[in-house]
């Protein structure tokens, strides 16, 4: 109703302007094409194949995990747990494939590594549900709690020799593209039909949006709770062990800030924190522009100047993002 | 009904709970008692031989930079015999963390500290109040501010490395002829060690080598990740690259790793400060020539001889020269105690060495 | 009266204090020489700038919000002061300047959130980047040091036998409990906490409040800024650097609700007290920092388990 009488008032460029920042995907999208654009004019190598895929290759793990921390949010929960938890799931790897240490063969390291993520992602989910401990509580304390386990883990020492088995993981390519963009892929597609052909992605978005009405409706808020902690636990170990064996050296400050990279996608791609909100393609979107910006201030050639200023400019971006999505809740009330 | 049966379930957690505290408690006990009689037979030492306890505190602890040189340090510690080695630092390397662990040893009464300041100027302030009282404080790895410390164990200066670097990485790319870009991949924009280190190089770099063009320095905040990605971009945004400067144990193996599987090993060089461990695979294919370091065990071994020196009187200011057991004789310059001279590892030598 | 008696012993207080005992007595029991008061007292040096940022953290957590920029303003103030201190400029200026932004960010913080009306959690994530980018931006990341010793007092020196940022945090607490107790000021900030809402309608001028807070927030880290600066004679773009994390699990570990409305000041007080006391313990005794990481998260965690069942047994006593 407010749509349909706003359109006859407003001009068509600020209608356009409207639809692009409510579209939150469509937003972002044109935001990344005017920023390849501007970026291609000044260095055209940005727009290279070699420098699009490696720009992919660093957002695949980033987009594992926001898969499954827009689910987090989206039930109304959040897990800033997931730095920590790569890289203790990093530190358990490289142990258990080391040649001086654990020496297992990779299959089982492998199993065992996206165990341990669903342990620990099932434990962040039982005192959230069951115990009825905060989430940020419970993940800030695992946030803590496991970079000290990752340091006993590694014993003041790295781990230098991870054998090619999982070398391959981070290395290697299926028909020419990365394995890690072949994993993101089909984590997207698996996320696209939990959300939308599943009855559990409804029921998250339910208790998200509205709590008490999907407690009355009887759904099981605790087990759906637990179960998107557990999903968050084994994206982050699938984006551990695509990620890390791109390196050839595990050391003990893997994951350092992951946690507020991947919520800052997240959440610039649109999803509320106040649960029930977000769609998949806003935080992919998301997780390619944060990924992006980095890289495309260093094809500008800013100089030293930029290095310094990074950091002010991410943060921008999110402010800028806020500041729309309120912008368009003023043009859609007036 | 259902209220007090709920009351009772409580009742039993909150039991169950001192329990647990109780256990805890008693389970403290004995360790307690054996802590007290391991400090009197320590006292006893004293009226004996004086039982010395040194501390080691690195910049940051779980690199394996760090663990190799603590591995030395315990290696002296048990050639002397009486000396307590204590080795710990900020997991994080924070340098306000480093000062509060110079404060709470101040505190504890210990003979010597021996710390690696991450900022010589945070830790500055912890150091002075720590020989206020008497205790023997010396830097190690990197420097102090001078007036905070008694004596510097120098395992080469910065300007050392930083010429050896540049140097390395001059005859890695063909001579001072060629002309080239290279750009240093650092650790934080913070560290301060790091930014010593650069300053030399640019003023080496500008004196010596006018072919040499340093296009960007950027930082891997100690994230391997980021210091491979950061390699990555600079190659691309300055496709004449010719070499990268790794110059943290961890942004050196991130920069390699980055020109590697850029299938570049061989043209783009990279050389830096790493572990030989964590270097030895890109040496071994051509990726890396040369990696720039120092004997890090005999630095830890020379750094408590030195403590062990001070506090038993064997070393005064003034000398020239200090014996260091198993390591011969070791020049003193001023007060800094030379550990010799960088090691350079190459193709050659890097198996010899296993930290 | 045996109600009333029954619910001061299932106050998160009482078990606190019987928490810090408990503790207390068993790090004496391990190692007696770390009770001495000297060695308290100079230890207590390291606690004070985050005493001080947890008490707004502590309202604003009472309202349910959150401020994770503290650190980052920290950051900002102290290069702030050192930078107008390289330029010149005396350095009561400095410090009154960077108060002023430290105020400037508070209120900034507080503005996006009460006019955008998003969470303060992302607010905060989006400044806490931005003040530490502006910080790093600014000073390109040098430091600055070299302060006389007048200044250095500050944080070094003693004032009546305690540290003067002791007696800076005393002054605070006692203003604010004075404020907060029985008077409108407390009672709006435990409404706001408890229903936002209902607590507008009722005509409480709610985004005045948040907007107070936060401010004062941004206050409190640039004075813990000054001080910092003063202790550790250098100001650098990386001062406070995860202070957020420290202050949030102090608070909540005191007592404090994530959800707003319940908790005391006195509670976080005790907070700060605890992990003071376990963070300079574990490092005093068994040297190794890494436990200490594992040893907060997990009394984190698990105070805030057994301040739940507290509350469930605080309910049936009523």
């Amino acid at each position: 109703m407010t749509d349909a009488t706003s359109t006859h008032t407003t001009p068509p460029l600020k209608r356009a302007l409207i639809y692009l920042l409510s579209h939150r995907a469509a937003g972002l999208f044109l935001f990344i094409v005017l920023l390849l654009g501007i970026v291609s004019v000044m260095n055209p190598a940005f727009l290279e194949t070699q420098n699009i895929k490696d720009i992919a290759v660093q957002a695949a793990p980033v987009c594992i995990i926001s898969c499954g921390l827009m689910l987090v949010l989206v039930s109304g929960e959040i897990d800033i747990s997931v730095g920590s938890m790569m890289g203790l799931l990093a530190a358990c790897m490289g142990a258990m494939v080391s040649e001086s240490r654990g020496h297992l063969p990779p299959g089982m390291a492998i199993v065992l590594t996206l165990g341990i993520g669903v342990v620990i992602g099932l434990l962040n989910g039982w005192l959230v549900a069951y115990a009825g401990v905060p989430s940020i509580i419970v993940t800030l304390g695992m946030l803590t709690a496991l970079r000290g386990v990752t340091e006993i883990v590694m014993g003041g020492s790295w781990i230098t020799d991870l054998p090619d088995g999982i070398r391959f993981l981070g290395t290697g390519a299926f028909m020419g593209i990365p394995i890690s963009l072949w994993t993101a892929l089909t984590v997207i597609l698996v996320s696209l039909w939990l959300v939308h052909r599943t009855a559990i992605g409804r029921r998250i978005y339910a208790i998200g949006s509205n709590p008490h009405a999907a407690y009355l409706a009887g759904l099981p808020i605790k087990p759906l709770k637990l179960f998107v902690f557990a999903w968050t636990g084994f994206l982050t170990g699938v984006a551990t062990l695509v990620s890390v064996p791109q390196l050839s050296v595990v050391d003990s400050g893997i994951g350092v800030g992951l946690e507020l990279l991947v919520v800052t996608c997240v959440v610039v791609g649109g999803t509320a924190v106040s649960g029930g909100l977000g769609n998949l393609s806003g935080v992919l979107c998301g997780v390619i522009l944060m990924t992006m910006i980095s890289t495309v201030l260093i094809f500008m050639k800013l100089g030293e100047n930029a290095t310094y200023w990074s950091r002010a400019i991410q943060g921008l971006f999110i402010l800028g993002a806020i500041i729309a999505d309120h912008w368009i809740s003023r043009q859609r009330k007036s | 009904m259902k209220s007090s049966r709920q009351n009772i379930s409580k009742g039993w957690i909150t039991t169950a709970f001192t329990a647990v505290l109780a256990v805890f408690l008693t389970a403290c006990g004995p360790g307690a008692s054996n802590n007290e009689s391991s400090n009197a037979s320590a006292s006893s030492d004293k009226n004996g031989s004086k039982k010395i306890t040194i501390c080691l505190i690195p910049k940051k602890k779980g690199l394996p930079y760090f663990t190799s040189c603590a591995a030395g340090a315990e290696l002296a510690a048990a050639d002397l015999g009486n000396v307590e080695l204590i080795y710990d630092g900020p997991t994080d390397g924070s340098p306000e963390k480093q000062a509060s662990m110079i404060e709470q040893y101040t505190l504890k009464g210990v003979d010597v500290i021996a710390v690696s300041p991450n900022d010589p100027d945070v830790v500055a302030p912890a150091m002075r109040k720590a020989r206020e009282k008497g205790i023997k404080v010396i830097s190690w790895d990197a420097d102090a501010v001078q007036d905070a410390r008694d004596y510097f164990v120098n395992q080469a200066t910065a300007q050392a490395i930083a010429h050896g670097m540049v140097d390395t990485m001059v005859s890695d790319i063909g001579g001072p002829d060629v002309k080239a870009e290279v750009a240093i991949v650092t650790a934080y924009l913070t560290a301060a060690n790091q930014n010593v280190w650069i300053q030399h190089m640019k003023t080496h770099i500008a004196d010596t080598y006018p072919n040499l063009n340093l296009v960007a320095i950027k930082p891997s905040d100690e994230d391997q990740k980021l210091a491979f990605k950061v390699t990555q971009d600079l190659m691309k945004a300055y496709p004449d690259i010719k070499g990268f400067f790794g110059i943290s144990s961890v942004s050196f193996p991130g920069a390699a790793e980055a020109v590697k599987q850029a299938g570049k090993s061989g043209e783009v060089m990279v050389t830096g400060l790493a572990t030989p461990n964590s270097m030895k695979s890109y040496v071994k294919d051509g990726t890396v020539k040369s990696v720039v370091l120092w004997n890090t065990s005999e630095l830890g071994y020379l750094t408590v001889m030195v403590g062990e020196a001070l506090a038993t009187g064997k070393l005064s200011s003034g000398a020239t020269s200090f014996d260091a057991g198993k390591l011969g004789e070791k020049k003193i310059d001023g007060d800094h105690v030379l550990l010799g001279d960088i090691l350079v590892f190459n193709q050659e030598n890097i198996d010899q060495y296993d930290f | 009266m045996k109600q009333r008696i029954l619910n001061m012993i299932w106050q998160p207080e009482t078990f606190l204090i019987v928490l810090i005992g408990i503790l207390l007595t068993a790090m004496g029991r391990l190692d007696a020489s770390f009770l001495q008061w000297e060695v308290q007292r100079a230890l207590s040096s390291h606690v004070w700038e985050l005493a001080i940022i947890a008490i707004p953290m502590t309202l604003i957590i009472l309202t349910a919000g959150i401020d994770l920029s503290v650190g980052s303003v920290m950051g900002l103030s102290a290069i702030t002061t050192g930078m107008l201190f390289q330029k010149g400029l005396p350095l009561p200026l400095a410090c009154s300047a960077s108060l002023l932004v430290g105020i400037f960010c508070g209120f900034l913080n507080g503005w996006f959130i009460t006019r955008m009306k998003v969470h303060p959690l992302i607010i905060t994530l989006a400044t806490m980047a931005a003040y530490r980018g502006m910080a790093e931006g600014i000073s390109h990341a040098k430091p600055v040091s070299g302060f006389p010793d007048s200044f250095t007092w500050l944080g070094q020196g003693d004032w009546f036998g305690l540290p003067v940022a002791a007696w800076v945090f005393a002054v605070m607490v006692g203003i604010v409990l004075w404020m907060m107790h029985g008077r409108a000021f407390g009672v709006g900030i435990y409404a706001i906490g408890h229903n936002e809402t209902a607590t507008r309608f009722s005509g409480l001028r709610v985004d005045r409040y948040l907007v107070t807070l936060y401010t004062f927030s941004g206050f409190a880290s640039a004075l813990a800024a000054v001080l910092f600066v003063a202790r550790r004679n250098t100001a650098k773009a990386d001062a406070g650097m995860g202070m957020e994390l420290g202050v949030i699990t102090a608070v909540v570990i005191g007592g404090v609700s994530i959800f707003g409305g319940r908790g005391t000041l006195i509670g976080a007080c005790l907070g700060v007290l605890l992990i003071h006391e376990t963070r300079e313990f574990v490092s005093w005794h068994w040297n190794r920092d890494e436990l200490n990481l594992l040893a907060l998260g997990i009394l984190l965690i698990l105070s805030v388990v057994f301040q739940k069942l507290l509350r469930h047994k605080q309910g049936s006593a009523i």
